[in-house]
């Protein structure tokens, strides 16, 4: 599995307009990030509440469906958080337009 | 709303049905809401549904994620929300007064 993520990072760090890829396990720890220690946990701890709301809704709007991803644009970034079973990929980007 | 603003509102929406009837056509539907209140102006969809977007989307997730944005960066504000699920997609553009939400 941390082959993957490896992939996944190398292929995603690519990306001209990425300021920066945080991995969460399950918990939100953080398993794998590009940016400082301090930023990643805080991003870590608003954004995987944020995600579990987010998938709690949806599901309550409608039981038969899922989260698959969640993009949040604002003045100065672009973040984009994929949840799923083992992990949570949040990117951070500037936003390219 | 004053009724003053609801005949500017009224104005907006007559302005913009080209850009409403462009979306409109891959849209499944759209709800606009008033920010303070969490009230309902205008919507495509029933009553049941407008009213349960707006309680679960509208009003408790978009505070949420707005007062995340914020206190990972006191300068930065939420500008546009894009939330995919397996069937849908719901984008959520909150402005000062109201907040539009489309699902395609």
């Amino acid at each position: 599995m941390s082959a993957e993520i490896e992939e996944l990072l190398k292929r995603y760090q690519n990306y001209p307009n990425v300021v920066g890829i945080i991995v969460l396990d399950p918990f939100a720890i953080p398993i794998k990030t590009t940016m400082d220690y301090t930023l990643t946990v805080h991003y870590a701890a608003l954004i995987s509440t944020l995600t579990f709301k987010a998938a709690k809704m949806v599901t309550n709007l409608d039981s038969s469906n899922e989260l698959v991803n969640l993009r949040m644009r604002t003045l100065n970034h672009e973040v984009i958080v994929v949840p799923s079973e083992s992990y949570i990929i949040i990117v951070i980007q500037k936003p390219g337009t | 709303m004053s009724k003053a603003s609801h005949k500017a509102m009224e104005e907006v929406v007559a302005r913009n049905t080209d850009n409403t009837n462009r979306i409109m056509e891959q849209a499944q539907g759209y709800v606009v809401s008033e920010n303070s209140t969490d009230s309902l102006l205008h919507t495509s969809f029933d009553l049941t549904t407008a009213q349960g977007v707006i309680k679960h989307l509208n009003s408790s997730f978009l505070r949420l994620a707005q007062s995340c944005v914020r206190d990972l960066d006191p300068a930065d504000h939420l500008c546009f929300i894009r939330i995919k699920t397996r069937k849908h997609e719901f984008l959520v553009s909150p402005e000062e007064e109201f907040t539009v939400t489309v699902q395609f």
